[in-house]
């Protein structure tokens, strides 16, 4: 186990592990571990939550610069004073590296800031395989870091290669990345909490994909009841209420408005939000199932991370996710192959998450099967993965076994990633076997 | 070096006879035709017009076999698009111009290379949707413009550059295989660029596109979006008099002007704030001139410093909103944020002139006419970064360029760069338009000394304001500066090109 403190420190033991072949496998946030950690047994864990430092909050510019340890349950209430929220992930455990949620182009609650999946991360420092740092888009230069005077948020390059693309997704095989510049936005001054409840999916997914059209909305969320009662429940007995009570599945939207004239804002879009609404035979309302007390819960929890003891997946114990991508017009079939495929699975533990993304041209579909271990659940989980696969659906970040039968649709394109993997990390010394390498 | 008859033939036996040329009359007729730089071009050896991606695979891997270099070409307004060293065929891609599908639903259209704007906007705009289009005007190539240039374009303001819109792409490899990248990989659809794990989508395009280096992109889906405003918008007279307007009052054009770029780098960041208006953009002053006027001695008339006076420190907003009381809001915030900056409305005339020329938001029909004077002229600088630091760069043009405006080297207008916040307002990108006489036998030399002069000023400053371009001599010198990436992106040239073939600029 190692926990450099620096980039000299994390280049130095990079350079022993070349050396001595030692494989290395990169972690920064704290337990659990939901997608595991490690593929091979010889491996060393690089633990990189000692690099904790926020480097910048700028309140102007609209963003941040942390260290890969800097965790949501740190940096969200330090935006906050900054005026500042994050586009994070759905309840991201408080304990999880803003970064490294990032570089796995985890779903974020807002569609409309989020221009494509490397959204929103901006730029990065990376050290590749061969002990040498980069820095990605304006972060490259001219010079120095110390002494660049740009703020570092554009994406794109240096030059004519996206070199992020190579490191998100890559889930630590290319390269260590240090630290990162995140997009944020303003806090609002005023916000307005929509609910709607449906039977049937596919009535909430076709309005949502027009709703986000008119990119009025900001948070956006669809939960089933399994869901929706494990994440705003604090005990046992209000799960149990919260999953009687719930529609099967909840719709969850915010308009919000800043510091001008934020009424007439949430006024102008909710007469959007209403039309179209009407427009589909839908009835929205400020509470599930009249509930206003879960109302002012889910408002107030839906700006942070979870803080509970207890990490709202692993009640019960463990967790097996199976996470996919779809576009919207794929939703309802694929969700419907899904529930299919998972229904030996008690249905009170089946969670479903569908978080719209990119301005709502696809959607993330995350299914939580709620367990005791999640051994006990991987082969059913499997051939789920399996089964929506050969049906169209997109695992763009492929954990466990699902790998192998990804990378070998297209062996071209595979061959060509291990091209590029053998450039950054020509001795193969991050994290062996994960993915393709 | 020329192509020998047996490679011809074989050449020839793929697109078929009438598909192929080695005249000297059309190779001379294609050879690099930017009449800015006053120098001599090569021809390539031949030009070959494949119609499918087959005979277009079949030709790349013709050439990686006998080491012939290629350059694709669509319009070519691009100088890379043609042979610019020996043992080159130009590729030419027009016939491989299907828009092969336009996805409402899922709100993408897949197009082959050959697509110009003037065939796809109308095409989309008709249904309601729009995408976002580079200046270079109707006859570009969509697929040229997302994936080997900038993709920068007036209306970034309210959405993104092309880069945040390029979804699935399809690529022969200099070898001849053919990759794709994201869902496309593993056969999920075209809506998604990135991964499966991460992604190919790294070597198709980084802040500015490689222009072949890595290959040939056969299709790509790109992003669309419904488009505010009427679908077809009035149009009436011939070009060059013709307008474009649209007739509704969910669509105004507001031109406040600003005492300098300070209070004019705040008026952009509190409209991005505000999350208002679907273009904001400081222009720049001398092509918007050029856009004003038929002739050069129009320009010369109109190019008074009263008029440069109205243009040199400019926003220029376009809103357009789904209602008109949202359109009310809007304008309330504007004029709110122009007042509290000390902006100045200028002259209605010229608000008038974009409410009359909306194709500067759409497809920008105009703007060829920059070369119309005749001089040469070439963008400098192109980088992005936040509104603030992008508005230091811009202000420290001031600091150098007078040497340059002042003894004649380049045309005098010290303040023709144009900045274009994008996401609002989360990052803004600068260029800086010169222009110059080419008929002065001496001007190159100037313009490259004053290109010299703009890098070293940025490199003195630390500022981030030339981003590097594709691997050539000029990036190996300043890889250094930019993390080294001139290392890496060799590393991937030789990696997918080992016999640099693919449109190699060293
Ligand atoms: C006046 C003017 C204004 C412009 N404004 C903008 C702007 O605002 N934003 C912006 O982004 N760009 C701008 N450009 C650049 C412009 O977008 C591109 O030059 C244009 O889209 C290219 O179209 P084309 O058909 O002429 O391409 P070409 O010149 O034929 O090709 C351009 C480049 O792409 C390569 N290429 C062509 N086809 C393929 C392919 N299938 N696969 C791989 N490489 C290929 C060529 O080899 C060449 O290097 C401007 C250019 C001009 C002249």
């Amino acid at each position: 186990m190692y926990y450099p403190k620096s980039k000299a420190e994390l280049q130095e033991i990079i350079r022993a592990a070349r050396e001595k072949g030692t494989p290395l496998v990169p972690v920064s946030s704290g337990t659990p571990h939901i997608h595991g950690i490690s593929a091979n047994e010889k491996a060393e864990t690089l633990d990189m939550s000692k690099m904790n430092k926020i480097m910048k909050i700028s309140r102007d510019n609209r963003y941040a610069r942390v260290e890969v340890g800097v965790t949501f349950g740190e940096l969200i209430p330090e935006m906050k004073k900054n005026g500042l929220r994050l586009n994070a992930p759905f309840l991201p455990r408080a304990n999880k590296s803003v970064i490294t949620s990032a570089l796995e182009r985890e779903a974020v609650l807002v569609p409309k800031y989020q221009y494509d999946y490397t959204d929103p991360l901006l730029t990065m420092e990376v050290v590749f395989g061969t002990g040498d740092d980069f820095r990605t888009g304006s972060a490259s230069g001219p010079g120095p870091y110390e002494e660049l005077k740009a703020d570092m948020v554009s994406p794109w390059g240096p030059g004519t290669v996206d070199y992020q693309r190579f490191i998100m997704g890559a889930q630590g095989t290319m390269g260590i990345v240090t630290w990162g510049t995140l997009k944020a936005e303003l806090m609002p001054t005023k916000s307005k909490l929509f609910f709607v409840e449906a039977e049937e999916l596919s009535v909430l997914t076709k309005f949502t994909n027009e709703l986000l059209r008119y990119r009025t909305l900001d948070d956006c969320i669809i939960l089933n009841s399994v869901n929706l009662a494990k994440a705003f429940s604090d005990t046992a007995e209000e799960e149990q209420d919260i999953l009687k009570r719930a529609a099967p599945w909840t719709f969850i939207c915010r308009i919000c408005g800043f510091d001008r004239y934020p009424e007439k804002r949430i006024e102008i879009y909710e007469s959007y939000f209403a039309d179209i609404c009407q427009k589909h035979g839908i009835e929205f309302k400020s509470a599930p199932f009249g509930n206003l007390e879960l109302a002012a819960k889910i408002d107030s929890m839906l700006w942070d991370c979870d803080r509970r003891e207890t990490y709202w997946k692993v009640k019960k114990g463990d967790v097996r996710e199976i996470l996919f991508l779809t576009p919207p017009s794929k939703v309802p079939y694929l969700t419907e192959t899904l529930k299919n495929a998972v229904s030996a699975h008690p249905a009170e533990d089946v969670g479903i998450t569908l978080q719209p993304q990119v301005q709502g041209r696809a959607f993330r579909i995350e299914c939580d099967l709620f367990c005791k271990s999640s051994a006990d659940v991987e082969e059913l989980a499997f051939n789920a993965e399996t089964g929506l696969l050969k049906n169209g659906a997109y695992f763009d970040r492929p954990y466990s076994n699902i790998c192998q039968e990804v990378y070998s649709i297209d062996p071209v394109g595979t061959e060509s990633l291990r091209k590029i993997k053998n450039i950054f990390d020509p001795d193969g010394i991050f994290n062996p076997g994960k993915l393709c390498f | 070096m020329s192509l020998s008859r047996e490679i011809y033939n074989e050449l020839a036996a793929i697109v078929g006879s009438a598909h192929i040329s080695d005249k000297p009359h059309i190779l001379a007729g294609n050879r690099a035709k930017t009449p800015d730089y006053p120098m001599e071009y090569k021809s390539a050896e031949a030009i070959v017009r494949p119609g499918s991606v087959e005979e277009l695979q079949a030709i790349v891997k013709l050439c990686n076999k006998y080491g012939i270099i290629f350059a694709p070409m669509v319009s070519g307004v691009m100088p890379t698009a043609f042979a610019s060293r020996p043992n080159t065929i130009i590729i030419q891609l027009s016939r491989m111009n299907r828009i092969v599908e336009i996805n409402e639903e899922d709100r993408y259209v897949v197009i082959e290379p050959g697509v110009r704007h003037v065939q796809l906007y109308p095409e989309l705009r008709k249904r309601g949707f729009s995408y976002t289009a580079a200046s270079v005007g109707p006859g570009g190539s969509v697929l040229a413009n997302f994936t080997s240039t900038s993709g920068d374009h007036h209306t970034q303001h309210g959405n993104s550059r092309a880069n945040r819109y390029l979804l699935g792409v399809e690529m022969i490899l200099p070898d001849g295989e053919i990759i794709r990248t994201g869902s496309l990989q593993t056969g999920s659809g075209w809506f998604c660029p990135d991964g499966p794990g991460p992604g190919l989508r790294g070597i198709v395009k980084g802040y500015n596109g490689n222009h072949a280096q890595f290959g040939i992109i056969t299709r790509i889906a790109i992003a669309i979006d419904p488009c505010k405003g009427p679908a077809e918008p009035e149009m009436s007279g011939i070009s060059p008099h013709h307008t474009v307007r649209m007739n509704t009052p969910c669509s105004k054009v507001i031109i406040y002007k600003f005492k300098d770029i300070d209070h004019l780098r705040d008026a952009m960041i509190k409209t991005g704030e505000a999350e208002i208006g679907s273009t904001v953009i400081k222009y720049f002053y001398l092509p918007a001139t050029l856009m004003m006027t038929d002739s050069a001695n129009d320009f010369w008339k109109m190019w008074t410093d009263e008029h440069k006076a109205e243009l040199t420190m400019p926003l220029i907003v376009h809103l357009a909103t789904r209602s008109e009381e949202e359109m009310k809001y809007e304008e309330t915030i504007l004029h709110d944020i122009a007042a509290e900056l000390g902006g100045v409305r200028i002259k209605r005339e010229y608000e008038e002139w974009w409410e009359n020329h909306m194709d500067f938001f759409m497809i920008v029909s105009r703007l060829q006419s920059v070369l119309r004077l005749g001089g040469g002229w070439a963008p400098i600088k192109l980088a992005s970064d936040s509104v603030a630091h992008i508005c230091e760069v811009g202000k420290n043009i001031n600091n150098f360029i007078h040497d340059f405006t002042d003894t004649g080297k380049i045309f005098d207008a010290p303040e023709d760069y144009q900045i274009i916040p994008m996401e609002y307002g989360h990052f803004a990108h600068i260029e800086l338009l010169i222009m110059w006489d080419r008929t002065d036998p001496n001007v190159m030399k100037g313009v490259g000394e004053f290109r010299a002069a703009s890098r070293q000023t940025d490199i003195d400053n630390h500022f981030h304001a030339e981003m590097p371009v594709f691997l050539s001599p000029g990036s190996m010198q300043i890889g250094p500066l930019y993390s080294n990436f001139h290392i890496w992106l060799k590393q991937l040239k030789e990696a997918f090109d080992p016999n640099n073939v693919a449109n190699p600029m060293m």
